[in-house]
């Protein structure tokens, strides 16, 4: 009787999960539209990105750094199909002469002169904070004991430098004057050090690491005022 | 003791007869070609599964699932008119299923970013995706 009734409730469990709808989860591409209106902002000029004096934490960096963002971002546009790009060459012949300083992001007469004459629609121009923090840290893990014959609990001190950037950018009409867009994107990377390591590293260049950071905050701009495809979820029923 | 068995009897019985309906439904035409036009799909082969799940349509017009399939894979090639149609017909169909309602607001939700569904899906919220069974 009980064997019965043993069976006759794993029956009914097995096939009322057989019955339930199952149901697939597939990605789809979505297209996202670009938050400018790119019919009107089609051609822009990239300034040279100034490094925001403020911020006393900042590492010590190559001149030209900025410079070398404004390419990053130039590169990026220009491998979009929508937008159209006044070269590195073009920008730095129109420029010389002139050192794009931190008074400029709000001059927007100047910037709406400079794009008359670099005949834009937009002037993309912007600052950067580049700096590190280090912190001690204690990694816990475990060691085989030899003397215990086991494993026991065992820790290790290390460094652990984080680098951030926080990049600014705006976008300034050039008819208009207007500001456009203005935002600031956060990009950090850490590395773990002895204290070897450490001191080399204070000492060592950082440029790379800034340009890398760079490179990721430049295309998470170019993402925002492109269209692009997302994946998005969609769910198909068995 | 009888009434036991009996109880027991009844719960066999019906379990055979429901695992019975669940093979038949498994092995059926329509069944057979919406697992295939899903296989499809996860491959992104998104025009074979939108013919398979058309053949389950012609076989089947009140067939909810393939219309809501239908609708996914329509938005995923792009034909936004179409994926809102069958969306509409499988919501139609069974109103009360959270995936096909769950798709189409994620539709909308999407034509009305693009811009192109402004005034119908203004009240169209995000819900939260439900769990896969």
């Amino acid at each position: 009787m009980q064997t019965a009734k043993k069976i006759g409730i794993l029956l009914t469990i097995l096939t009322l999960c057989g019955c339930g709808k199952s149901v697939t989860r597939v990605s789809i591409p979505v297209k996202v539209e670009s938050e400018i209106d790119i019919s009107r902002y089609s051609n822009f000029a990239v300034l040279p990105f100034v490094p925001e004096k403020e911020a006393a934490r900042n590492e010590k960096l190559p001149e030209d750094i900025g410079e070398e963002i404004a390419a990053i971002l130039r590169r990026g546009l220009a491998r979009q199909k929508h937008f159209e790009v006044v070269s590195t060459q073009e920008t730095a012949r129109l420029l010389t002469g002139e050192t794009v300083g931190e008074d400029w992001l709000t001059d927007t007469k100047r910037l709406n002169q400079l794009g008359e004459y670099f005949e834009v629609k937009g002037i993309i121009i912007g600052s950067f904070r580049f700096y590190s923090d280090s912190r001690p840290r204690r990694y816990y893990g475990e060691r085989y004991s030899v003397q215990r014959q086991r494993y026991v609990m065992d820790y290790q001190d290390y460094m652990q430098k984080t680098y951030l950037l926080s990049l600014r950018v705006m976008i300034i009409d050039v008819e208009t004057e207007q500001i456009i867009w203005d935002k600031a994107y956060r990009r950090s990377t850490a590395e773990a050090h002895t204290i070897g390591s450490f001191i080399f590293s204070q000492a060592g260049p950082q440029a790379n690491t800034m340009r890398e950071l760079g490179k990721r905050a430049a295309s998470e701009f170019t993402r925002q005022i492109s269209p692009h495809y997302e994946q998005e979820d969609r769910y198909l029923v068995n | 003791m009888l009434k036991y068995n009996r109880l027991a009897f009844i719960a066999i019985l019906g379990s055979l007869m429901l695992s019975g309906c669940a093979i038949l439904r498994d092995t059926s035409q329509t069944e057979a070609y919406n697992q295939f036009a899903i296989r499809a799909a996860q491959a992104q082969l998104w025009n074979e599964a939108i013919f398979r799940w058309k053949q389950v349509i012609n076989i089947d017009p009140d067939d909810s699932k393939a219309h809501n399939n239908l609708g996914v894979a329509y938005e995923a090639i792009g034909n936004m008119d179409a994926a809102i149609a069958a969306y509409q017909r499988a919501a139609e169909l069974e109103p009360d299923n959270k995936y096909y309602r769950l798709n189409y607001r994620r539709c909308r939700i999407h034509l009305r970013r693009s811009g192109v569904d402004d005034e119908a899906a203004l009240h169209v919220e995000e819900e939260e995706p439900p769990t896969e069974q």
